[in-house]
């Protein structure tokens, strides 16, 4: 068909864009959902059944499996120990991941520092370092944010001053997760105060344990106190610990955050907690109906869905390598302020369906709370349901708060 | 998984950007409007001659076999310059239902008649008090033989029909009507032929506001031929729904996208309080509020069209998941677009309030969006945990 009508091609082969996973694939989905089955401890899915977040030594217990199995760091280079997966199939990973109640990724190492370390490290520094994230040896932490550079990240102040084969490194950092229990954490410091703010910012390493830094927890709104302040005080720090060239520290900070651009979608994060929600609300009756199937609920349930579904494509574009008439720093600013308003949409969810179940206060780490009675007769999930949802407040303000990301998308995307 | 535009499909929705800035300005539409009732006959020969109307339709009745993503490519342009006439209407929900006939012989005529542009069909299905429900229909059919079961397959297929049809979208510029209708006797809803002409077809023609034409329709014992029956019938209506609600949602993203860069360069353009209104972060953050929506819109509508073949529920879910996102962007897009403009975009002489009108035409056609959240709610029904 198609001769006499203009500029149409002939039939079927006419259809190219392809939205489904290859029968390949799909395979693989299987093999990692029972790769999974079989190897994530019961007590750590458990743990991040209540908490989604386990506890570092849970984290550094995982990564020896994963990294025995050959799937550490999937997103590396083959050399240092990636699996060489498309982006479709990390995107599977991942999914089989959450699904199965195992941990995430240790962020901070695997997916900041060593992406900029494969870029812009040395040899030595490679060797040094990679294996042993690898492996779940180290687990590092990020000190980038102080207490008047948050979003204005660019104001920093903490200084690295050189003397002789060393930086002598003082200042305070501030919203630096897991600085209690991290070996090692990377910095971004002031080399330079002469020049022009982001061009005196160098990106150090730094061992946690060293004499001068003190680690003082913050106890955030969710009861946990996951996140910390870190004083540096005449810290010294090896030469051999400064990544890449002083002065770089920004283009470092802004590629490490740049490299990940669809990981703030926090996709597999908000489709298990979706999923989460759904569970409470199945087990969850009022007057012999259970919740989700009243109107009121389901639909509640429905529009944040649908969204969603958005989300979860939007995702699946960028992986894909879909083209945009914009600037792609737009979209994925728009991804990120999506993907926040979707964990705590997600997280209020449950909240909702637990209504005065959610009020009982549960805090990761409460002695009182490991005893089985304590859920009996509640629906699933009623642990760390709510502070789940009081620690995703956090999900709009940090990475860049929304309202930095709006200002990115009109910058961008408008060339304003 | 491959998102990139196949050469053919570039080159189709480059093809109807060009042939549509050339004959479908803001002007020209304007006087279309005005003074040729909301119809082109002109246009509609034209799009026979490039191949659009023939584009949806099956190939062995002089169609292109080509699937909805193509259609959705055709449509994003239509949205972008507001098209009235009745493409989507005749091509892609009249033709799915006359596809799924039984009646190889009317099949083929009908349908090669469509992409010739030789025939123009409407759907006529919504009555008083049944707004969005496709399975209730009080209209009767009887047979004018006598002769009939339940479900019509042994008929001779020659009817008549007595009932009231509203909302007939694009009614007025119909050849002929696919009415649905409960035969007597028997259960569910069927679907017949009409032609225009009939006796006892009265028509009761306006206009909707956003310009494109509409009718209500009497049937007073007027002659018919069965299309489909049985529980065919109501499953196909189910599908060409569908089917139209994503081709609606693509042309709705053409329409948002277009508001989007209208508004974008408005405030470059005006000054107030000394300086360019893009200056002022508040209307830096509603844009890119906007540009949020817009993406997202973009992104389900993919995912609809990758599950409009999926088993259900989830090709239901995906469908209503589309509309939802695209009417509430819409809403959000066409009303800041409206805002952004000041009084400017109040007026009739602009576009943009054109666009807003057009979009709240799309969402109410179909199902809205309580219509459409309830819809993807019943797909939670009895479902159980998995884990």
């Amino acid at each position: 068909m198609g001769a006499g009508h203009d500029g149409l091609p002939e039939g079927p082969e006419r259809i190219q864009l392809k939205f489904e996973f290859s029968p390949d694939d799909e395979a693989f989905r299987l093999e990692v959902r029972e790769f999974l089955r079989a190897s994530v401890p019961p007590d750590i899915a458990e743990e991040i059944r209540r908490w989604t977040m386990p506890t570092v030594a849970s984290f550094r217990r995982w990564q020896a499996i994963v990294a025995k199995k050959g799937w550490g760091a999937p997103h590396w280079p083959v050399e240092w120990g990636g699996t060489g997966w498309s982006a479709i199939r990390k995107h599977l990973y991942m999914e089989e991941l959450y699904r199965a109640d195992a941990p995430d990724f240790f962020w901070q190492g695997l997916h900041m520092l060593a992406p900029v370390l494969i870029a812009f490290g040395s040899e030595q520094q490679k060797r040094r370092f990679l294996p042993r994230i690898l492996t779940g040896e180290d687990c590092w932490c990020q000190g980038f944010s102080e207490p008047n550079a948050g979003s204005d990240l660019a104001n920093l102040r903490t200084t690295a001053v050189r003397d002789q084969d060393e930086y002598v490194v003082n200042g305070q950092k501030i919203w630096t997760s897991d600085a209690a229990e991290a070996d090692w954490g990377f910095f971004l410091v002031r080399t330079d105060s002469t020049v022009k703010p982001q061009r005196g910012l160098s990106f150090l390493m730094i061992k946690m344990d060293s004499p001068g830094i003190t680690v003082r927890p913050i106890r955030s709104i969710d009861g946990r106190q996951e996140v910390t302040e870190v004083f540096l005080d005449n810290v010294r720090v090896p030469l051999e610990q400064l990544v890449g060239a002083a002065g770089e520290g920004w283009t470092y900070a802004k590629y490490l955050l740049e490299k990940e651009r669809t990981a703030s979608a926090f996709l597999y994060f908000n489709k298990r907690h979706l999923e989460k929600a759904k569970s409470i609300a199945r087990q969850t009756s009022i007057d012999g109906v259970r919740l989700i199937d009243t109107p009121q609920f389901g639909e509640k349930l429905a529009r944040v869905e649908a969204d969603l579904f958005a989300l979860e494509w939007s995702v699946l574009r960028i992986l894909a390598q879909d083209s945009y008439r914009h600037d792609m720093n737009a979209v994925v600013s728009a991804l990120k302020i999506r993907g926040s308003e979707m964990q705590q949409r997600v997280t209020e969810l449950q909240v909702e369906a637990l209504g005065p179940l959610s009020l009982r206060r549960y805090a990761h780490g409460d002695a009182d709370i490991d005893s089985p009675e304590t859920a009996a007769g509640k629906p699933p999930y009623t642990i760390g349901a709510s502070s789940q949802f009081l620690f995703q407040r956090a999900a709009t303000i940090y990475g860049g708060a929304r309202e930095v990301q709006k200002n990115i998308i009109a910058k961008t995307a408008f060339r304003i | 998984m491959d998102f990139a535009l196949s050469e053919e499909q570039v080159m189709l929705r480059d093809g109807a950007e060009r042939y549509l800035t050339e004959h479908y300005s803001f002007d020209q539409r304007r006087k279309l409007l005005d003074r040729g009732g909301g119809f082109s006959e002109s246009h509609w020969r034209q799009f026979a001659d490039l191949g659009w109307l023939a584009l949806a339709l099956p190939e062995d009745c002089g169609g292109l076999g080509g699937s909805l993503v193509d259609v959705s490519l055709i449509l994003e342009a239509m949205g972008k310059f507001l098209v009235v006439e009745p493409f989507a209407t005749t091509t892609i929900l009249c033709a799915h239902l006359i596809d799924a006939c039984g009646d190889r012989r009317l099949r083929a005529d009908l349908l090669a008649a469509i992409a010739s542009g030789d025939m123009r069909l409407v759907l006529a299905h919504g009555e008083e008090g049944t707004r969005y429900d496709l399975a209730a229909v009080s209209t009767r059919a009887r047979t004018s033989t006598g002769q009939f079961d339940s479900t019509g397959h042994e008929l001779s297929g020659q009817f008549v029909l007595s009932g009231r049809k509203i909302c007939v979208w694009d009614a007025p510029s119909a050849h002929q009507l696919i009415v649905s209708a409960a035969i007597e006797g028997g259960s569910g809803l069927a679907l017949f032929i009409v032609e225009r002409a009939a006796p006892g077809l009265t028509f009761h023609e306006y206009r909707l506001i956003d310009g494109t034409q509409c009718a209500d329709v009497d049937l007073q014992s007027v002659p018919g031929t069965l299309l489909l029956a049985g529980p065919e019938a109501a499953h196909r209506l189910d599908e060409a729904a569908d089917r139209m609600v994503l081709v609606r949602v693509a042309e709705a993203l053409g329409i948002m996208e277009q508001v989007l860069d209208l508004t974008a360069e408005y405030l470059r353009n005006r000054s107030q309080f000394g300086q360019p209104l893009v200056r002022f972060q508040a209307l830096q953050h509603r844009l890119a509020e906007m540009f949020v929506e817009v993406q997202e819109v973009r992104s389900v509508l993919y995912r609809g069209l990758a599950y409009i073949e999926a088993p259900e529920p989830a090709r239901r879910a995906a469908v209503s998941a589309a509309k939802v996102v695209a009417s509430s962007a819409g809403r959000i897009v066409g009303g800041q677009g409206i805002q952004l403009h000041g009084g400017v975009g109040m007026t009739d002489e602009y576009v943009v309030g054109h666009y807003f009108k057009r979009l709240l035409a799309i969402e109410k056609s179909f199902g809205d969006t309580d219509y459409h959240l309830k819809r993807l709610a019943s797909t939670y029904r009895d479902s159980h945990d998995q884990n």
